[in-house]
């Protein structure tokens, strides 16, 4: 339970912080810093049993027929991993409370800072890898937040768009990977995983498996090919930086490197991805830091480096090295986030972390000064500071690591190498910030910050001198703990101590340091080589980055350009003619079988009807073209004569529906119709050149073949005997087991109400959809005009009708009395239809359109501003409650322990009205009904006030219809 | 209506009512086509739209309460519908033509 409860907590905190007010940043770190304490308590509290060598666990079955669990799983190694995340936490919360300013809006960076902690802490205690990579993503998103803070700074926003490209593009390779490794061992859980260690390394998929786990890790620890992104990921806030980029984030990638370490390691391939990415990272990254100008950027590079060491250490396959790893884990991570925190004080009371603009701040701040020196000590691997051990560690595996060939040499001299830029970058970070003649022409006067800016700082630096002169009695339980719990019985000899004797490794700390010093001087006294990284600062991953990023882009557009059309003739074309082709595929194979039930005998009334309806089809299909407002009339008869046909076959709902339906319908195309010009009138030669006389053959011998197509179709379905066997089901079953007479209504909100339910939501969609594409819409110039008619005062009313009269003036005066008159009636009426739908032809979807069409003849007679002046209706509002009405309907279920949605009865016997048959099929239906009103009114109504709307060339007009 | 219960009552008005209405509509529709100009159509098809119809209601109320046994009167709400929204599409329609003619004597001058 403790687990869970450290996972649970910060997301929790998270939702809080969410919810406070703006300005209550102390509430807010407050609750942060409880959160981040509380989650170290809590692991700390389960010290006895890990350090009685126990793994504990927790599993909460989800899914047991598929094998999904949440399983969360501390031994060791995670457990470190917690207090480092916890600890880390709280002192970066309390270096936050006065970093950020009261300006900034704290809810969010403190919401997005616990729910990034949460996620880490899921990575940590994870036991099942796909929840691992779940968790994964999460840090990523987080992440992606936090660096966009500021999301106002155009670096901002480049910066975590590449970082959530980057480690994105990461996460699904880990994904696959995990997915191999899954099948490969037979199980997700990592205690599977890490017992089948012999099974995976001989398996063919292991190279595959391992690339893909390898792109995963090396992107999210900043490792070359990918370690571009962390620097522009520099534009987060410090605090940010110093807790993601450095301390915690970053180590996810060699965290899960060194957790699946046992049954991964300990092949030659293993050695040259993680040991190869590694190197590149080290000394890229060393050499890169010591030629930037800002503060962070120089801390930015050499965390790449000193992850990079890791993962060298990682890649060696020994485990002596793993060890080292995992404490220069520790070890970077309090110097570093000590170092940004320095760094953001610095910015904070100066203003500018450009390394050539300060100098001398240690007369103004000598606190900080102190603190920055010693944990840049530790940077340099400074004997009695705990940046020393880990580098000894590194350079005693790195002699030995390579064997006796020429990577004997060579790993050496490359750790060599980059310990000498480290040493030169610490220097300049210390040097040029702190020393020499007081900075002039800041943009503000550095003076010490408040004691609570410097505490985490420097707390962590204490941390760093005491493991630095104390290893055994600080943290050489802790470690032992971790390496057991990695290694188990391989657990070889190791000793943390300061002095191992002269040796080569010793020897080689003191060359880094001597050549280091001296690298510094050189570059120092020559001045202006510190602008540019010599040799490498051409090779930018970000301008890789960027062209690669440009030219998907642009291929994509050219792929949309030439394979789509911005028609709607030829969109329509494919979409029917790409239906056609799946629907011809079996017919193609089984061929179309027509039954032989008895047909109807024709009725020359119902003959006729069919003759009208075709004719006006044909006519609309005509006049489509050039006559729009004829068109529309003629698909609204054949819509009236397909209506009718339902009502002649006993279908008294299907023919209600399609009634409404067509009224809703042609409103909608109506108020669209407005901003289209009125006709088009072509030369008559254009009209009838080769070409257009061939296309409009095409469409029409396209349009016949698929209407004679479904026309097939529907007969041989409605002539086959298996059609009538459906009906008696639902006929059977409607009213014992479900308990309504109308088997129509039934069917939607009963036997199919999920499908319902899916329905509805996609009509809300589309409805917020439609409202938000026109509320950015402009009407084009020429058709803003108001109407000839209303121009020329030939009529009066219209959209812009005086909305303080009580009646309209003019010609509208009766039909506006009228309809306001029947507004009332008709919501009578949609209620009524509403009501009885269970049992009698009607419904909530008739109910809604009902209403909806009220509404819509109140906009008509009055205008948009004289309705919304005296009636204001959210269609938002509306669908929102519509939605939760039928998610509640559907939940009822859950209290009498039946599925989702199974309906639910409740008899009511009240005094007076007597027996009342209440079911949760009803809330269901209102829920319908809610959603329709809102959904067809949010679309009209979007459409409607496009009349109120003015060009946007011109100044937004006296009257904005924006607000809806 | 074939229901073999219904009483004569019922049956004999009703069926002439039934034929009444659709005479009506029928002459409204001819008038509809025949007649010179839109507003003498107007009036045609109002023939069928109120007291062609009214009609059909009548017959409804009448067999619908002989069949259930109860007076029916849900038809005068159809009733009520029927006279409040014809108004309304024909003024809107008249406005229409209006405007129509006046832009038409407009151009010509």
């Amino acid at each position: 339970m403790t687990l869970a409860l450290i996972v649970l907590l910060p997301f929790l905190g998270s939702l809080c912080a969410a919810c406070l007010p703006a300005s209550a940043r102390n509430a807010e770190a407050w609750l942060a810093g409880i959160v981040a304490t509380g989650c170290a308590a809590l692991a700390a509290s389960l010290f006895p049993e890990i350090a009685a060598g126990h793994v504990v666990r927790l599993s909460i079955p989800w899914l047991p027929q598929a094998g999904l669990e949440l399983y969360l799983r501390m031994d060791g190694y995670a457990w470190l991993f917690t207090l480092l995340v916890s600890v880390m936490g709280a002192l970066v919360v309390l270096y936050a409370r006065y970093y950020m300013s009261p300006r900034d809006p704290v809810p969010r960076f403190f919401s997005f800072l616990m729910a990034f902690m949460g996620s880490m802490l899921g990575i940590v205690l994870s036991g099942n890898l796909i929840q691992l990579v779940v968790f994964w993503e999460l840090t990523s998103i987080t992440s992606f937040m936090l660096i966009a803070y500021w999301y106002h700074r155009p670096e901002a926003r480049h910066g975590a768009r590449m970082a959530a490209i980057v480690t994105g593009g990461g996460g699904l390779s880990l994904l696959l990977a995990v997915l191999m490794l899954g099948q490969i061992v037979g199980s997700y859980s990592l205690d599977d995983v890490l017992a089948a260690g012999d099974l995976i390394r001989a398996h063919r998929w292991y190279p595959a498996m391992l690339v893909l786990l390898a792109a995963a890790v090396l992107t999210k620890s900043a490792q070359f090919p990918f370690h571009f992104w962390l620097p522009h990921a520099m534009a987060a806030p410090t605090p940010v930086s110093a807790y993601l980029h450095s301390a915690t984030m970053v180590k996810a990638g060699v965290f899960l490197l060194a957790r699946l370490w046992p049954a991964l390691a300990g092949t030659e391939l293993w050695f040259w991805l993680i040991c190869g990415g590694g190197a590149a990272s080290l000394l890229l990254g060393a050499a890169s830091a010591t030629f930037q100008r800002d503060m962070k950027a120089v801390l930015a590079y050499s965390t790449v480096s000193h992850l990079g060491l890791i993962t060298m250490l990682l890649g060696m396959n020994s485990e002596l090295a793993l060890i080292a790893a995992v404490f220069h884990m520790m070890n970077h991570a309090t110097f570093k986030a000590s170092l940004f925190m320095a760094t953001g004080i610095v910015d904070h009371e100066t203003g500018t972390r450009d390394l050539s603009r300060l100098s001398g701040l240690r007369h103004a701040m000598p606190l900080t000064a102190t603190v920055a020196f010693v944990a840049a000590g530790a940077m340099a691997g400074v004997p009695l500071l705990n940046g020393f051990l880990s580098k000894e560690m590194f350079f005693t595996e790195s002699l030995q690591a390579g064997g006796t060939g020429g990577l004997g040499i060579a790993l050496p001299a490359l750790a060599g190498l980059a310990g000498v830029f480290s040493v030169a970058y610490s220097l300049r970070f210390i040097h040029q910030v702190f020393f020499g003649p007081p900075a002039t022409a800041l943009p503000r006067t550095p003076r010490e910050p408040t004691r609570g800016m410097l505490l985490p700082s420097a707390l962590l630096v204490l941390g760093c001198l005491l493991i630095g002169m104390l290893p055994e009695r600080t943290v050489g339980g802790a470690l032992a703990i971790a390496a057991h719990a990695l290694l188990g019985d391989r657990l070889p000899d190791y000793r943390l101590a300061i002095w191992h004797g002269f040796t080569a490794s010793l020897l080689m700390s003191f060359v880094a340091l001597a050549g280091g010093t001296a690298l510094y001087v050189v570059l120092y006294v020559r001045g202006r080589a510190l602008r540019r990284t010599p040799l490498i600062s051409r090779l930018s991953g970000k301008r890789g980055f960027d062209v690669l990023n440009v030219t998907i882009f642009r291929g994509a557009r050219r792929f949309v350009r030439t394979a789509f059309s911005q028609r709607l003739q030829v969109q329509l074309l494919l979409i029917v003619g790409a239906a056609a082709v799946a629907a011809l595929l079996p017919l193609w194979r089984g061929g179309l079988a027509f039954g032989d039930a008895p047909l109807t005998p024709l009725d020359p009334t119902f003959a006729m009807l069919w003759l009208a309806g075709a004719i006006c089809a044909v006519g609309a299909a005509v006049q489509a073209k050039f006559h729009r407002l004829m068109a529309l009339i003629m698909v609204g008869c054949v819509g009236l004569v397909t209506s009718l046909t339902f009502a002649w076959f006993s279908a008294p709902d299907l023919a209600l529906t399609q009634l409404t339906v067509e009224v809703i319908t042609t409103v909608l195309i109506l108020l669209g119709l407005r901003w289209l010009p009125r006709r088009i009138q072509f030369q008559e030669p254009l009209r009838h050149t080769l070409r257009a006389r061939l296309r409009r053959s095409r469409d029409a011998a396209f349009a016949i073949a698929i209407g004679v197509g479904m026309a097939a179709l529907a007969f041989a379905m409605l002539t086959r005997p298996g059609a009538s066997r459906l009906g008696p089901f639902f006929l059977q079953n409607a009213l014992e087991p479900a308990g309504g007479r109308n088997v129509v209504n039934v069917i939607l909100v009963d036997f199919r109400a999920f499908d319902t339910l899916g329905e509805i939501t996609v009509v809300g969609i589309v409805a917020l959809v439609v409202y938000a594409l026109l509320r950015r819409f402009r009407p084009a110039a020429e058709s803003i005009d108001v109407p000839r008619a209303q121009r020329e005062g030939l009529i009066g009313g219209g959209a812009h009708a005086d909305p303080r009269a009580l009646l309209p003036e003019g010609d509208l005066k009766i039909p506006a009395v009228l309809g306001r008159l029947l507004l009332p009636l008709a919501a009578l009426v949609s209620v009524y239809f509403l009501l009885r739908g269970h049992d009698a032809p009607g419904g909530g979807f008739v109910g809604g359109l009902i209403l909806a069409t009220a509404m819509i003849v109140q906009y008509m007679v009055g205008g948009a501003l004289w309705v919304e002046s005296r009636l204001r209706i959210h269609p938002q509002v509306w669908i929102a409650l519509g939605l939760l009405a039928a998610v509640a309907a559907g939940l009822a279920a859950w209290f009498a322990a039946r599925p989702f949605l199974t309906a639910q009865v409740l008899e009511l016997h009240a005094p007076l009205i007597g027996t009342v048959h209440l079911s949760s099929v009803l809330l269901f239906d209102l829920g319908v009904y809610l959603l329709v009103v809102g959904a067809a009114l949010l679309m009209l109504v979007a459409l409607a006030h496009q009349s109120l709307r003015s060009p946007r060339r011109e100044l937004p007009g006296a009257v904005d219809g924006a607000a809806l | 209506m074939t229901t073999p219960g219904l009483p004569l009552w019922v049956t004999v008005p009703g069926t002439l009512l039934l034929v009444a209405g659709g005479l009506l509509a029928m002459i409204g529709a001819l008038g509809l086509v025949r007649l010179r100009d839109f507003p003498s159509r107007m009036h045609a098809p109002t023939i069928g739209t109120t007291l062609g119809s009214g009609c059909v209601l009548v017959t409804s109320m009448l067999v619908s309460s002989a069949m259930l046994g109860r007076p029916v009167a849900h038809e005068l709400l159809i009733t009520l519908f029927v006279v409040v929204t014809a108004p309304i599409t024909a003024m809107l329609l008249m406005r229409a033509a209006v405007y129509r003619d006046a832009i038409r004597k407009r151009s010509r001058r």
